[in-house]
């Protein structure tokens, strides 16, 4: 394409039917006042 | 839904429901800005087989499923009614008398306490007892400061140790400290147990020192550096964070993040602090433009020092764009009263660390095993779905949701997100996928 580079593909969908509950949850990460989950690393692929 | 937005020299589109993102050139991204804001394509001052060219590859994009992709419902039910992460209070108290602590200065709105073992031990096994099939349990060993109750902390170390052989669990602790007490003693088991640490420092000395005083008055710097950096230095790859707090008096906080990395520390958090407009030390409505310029001060400087080698991590503009958490997770967010819970000292149970102690905000207590699954519900009901303002917010899957303390302290209900996070949440998405687009075309 001329305009426009896509640099991440889609990816939310790929995820959209699993949902086992093994991840961390997101504010004993760091931050403890707020939420952030995208960066969060699904506990599947990390094992 | 799509966002575009720019980033230093860099022209991005987010397609919202499918977490693509494409890089452009400045047509193509005013072509975007026109569809999303409804303006006729006419008007832009581009020649039309330009425009034609654009809505082309636009079209095959949304042929893809990379361009306005449908919104995805996760399914249901996997979150279930199970509880698999405690913050557990181990002493409301501390060493220091923080200007900005939410748990003022260390007393959760109470008298001082530490945890008895015997809370501590309920806690766990009330963990236990309702972490239903789960394998990984988390527990954030928290405070006040939780150093304060240094042999309970070990002795629920050593209990959790325990329960996961005997119901085959793991657990992961972490701890939250203000490294005022760390001796190599505690040092060395806490990087032996813990699975994260979070070690509390503001930055620059006289910004960490007017805000974190000792009891007597004192500055709390010198105290507390050497010893975070020891321990950082003796802990090597185990995950772990410095985290500081920015308030109205260090808007200027990428001065505080280069502090920190002149210190040595690569994994580094700060946070907007939480508190009431008339604190004198509160982040208001007047400071937020400020605060997102300097985001962007702050992405220029850490994609600068990476370049030249010097990497490190800014907690909020880290984001794993293929390999980050299935939908359902970022649908239903920081899990707050749902699947996560914090206990009093006293044992009683709270939705997170930011409700303890407020009394009507009380689930249940381990000491008893009551448990409110009504308020539960509440909780696992209130997520990016379920809140208008979220659901049709661009940053949603990046965000999901927000904090539903912030929400119910300034607005009275949980489910009515805080404007200002909201700012700095998008701000904080925009650097991180600006950050993205950077290093990869670099
Ligand atoms: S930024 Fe605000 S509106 Fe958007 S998802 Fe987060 S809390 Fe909701
Ligand atoms: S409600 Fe806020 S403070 Fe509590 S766990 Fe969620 S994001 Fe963290």
């Amino acid at each position: 394409m001329k305009h426009i580079k896509t640099i991440q593909q889609p990816c939310i969908n790929a995820s959209a039917h699993t949902g086992c509950g093994e991840c961390q949850a997101s504010c004993q990460s760091a931050c403890k006042t707020s939420c952030t989950v995208a960066n969060q690393k699904c506990q599947k692929e990390s094992k | 839904m799509i966002h575009a937005f720019r980033f230093q020299n860099y022209y991005l589109a987010l397609d919202v429901e499918s977490g693509a993102v494409h890089s452009m050139d400045e047509q193509a991204y005013e072509v975007v800005r026109a569809l999303e804001e409804g303006r006729p394509l006419e008007s832009l001052p581009y020649p039309k087989e330009e425009v034609g060219e654009i809505v082309a590859e636009l079209n095959s994009l949304h042929d893809a499923g990379a361009f306005e992709a449908e919104e995805l419902v996760p399914p249901e039910g996997t979150g279930g009614q199970v509880i698999k992460a405690m913050c557990m209070h181990m002493a409301h108290d501390c060493n220091l008398r923080c200007k900005y602590c939410f748990a003022d200065t260390g007393e959760f709105h109470g008298a001082r306490m530490l945890m008895p073992e015997k809370v501590a031990y309920a806690a766990l096994d009330f963990l236990i007892a309702h972490s239903g099939k789960r394998h990984n349990l988390e527990v954030d060993l928290f405070g006040g400061e939780p150093l304060m109750n240094w042999d309970v902390v070990k002795k629920t170390v050593a209990y959790g140790r325990e329960l996961e052989k005997k119901h085959d669990k793991r657990i992961n602790f972490t701890i939250t400290t203000n490294c005022v007490a760390l001796d190599d003693e505690k040092i060395d088991f806490i990087n032996r147990e813990m699975h994260n640490v979070v070690l509390s420092l503001d930055g620059r000395r006289e910004i960490h020192d007017a805000l974190r005083p000792t009891a007597n008055g004192k500055g709390s710097f010198d105290l507390i550096a050497p010893r975070a950096q020891e321990l950082v230095r003796r802990r090597g790859d185990k995950e772990h964070y410095v985290r500081g707090t920015f308030t109205n008096r260090n808007l200027d906080f990428t001065n505080d993040v280069k502090a920190l990395r002149e210190m040595g520390f690569e994994q580094i958090s700060l946070e907007p602090v939480v508190l009431p407009d008339e604190s004198p030390y509160a982040i208001r409505a007047e400071h937020v433009e400020t605060v997102l310029a300097e985001y962007d001060k702050l992405a220029s400087f850490l994609l600068s020092e990476r370049k030249a080698g010097r990497w490190f991590n800014f907690f909020h503009f880290m984001v794993d764009l293929a390999g980050g958490p299935c939908l359902k997770k970022r649908v239903s967010g920081c899990g707050a009263g749902a699947e996560y819970v914090a206990v009093s000292p006293d044992g009683d149970i709270f939705p997170c660390h930011q409700f303890v102690g407020e009394a009507e905000w009380k689930m249940g207590s381990v000491l008893s095993g009551e448990f409110n699954t009504g308020m539960q519900q509440d909780f696992l009901s209130c997520n990016i779905l379920t809140k208008p303002e979220c659901r049709a917010c661009w940053a949603k899957y990046f965000c999901s949701g927000g904090c539903a303390a912030n929400a119910w302290k300034y607005n009275g209900d949980i489910r009515k997100p805080y404007r200002a996070t909201c700012e700095f949440e998008k701000k904080r998405t925009e650097c991180a996928l600006g950050i993205f687009a950077a290093e990869r075309e670099s």
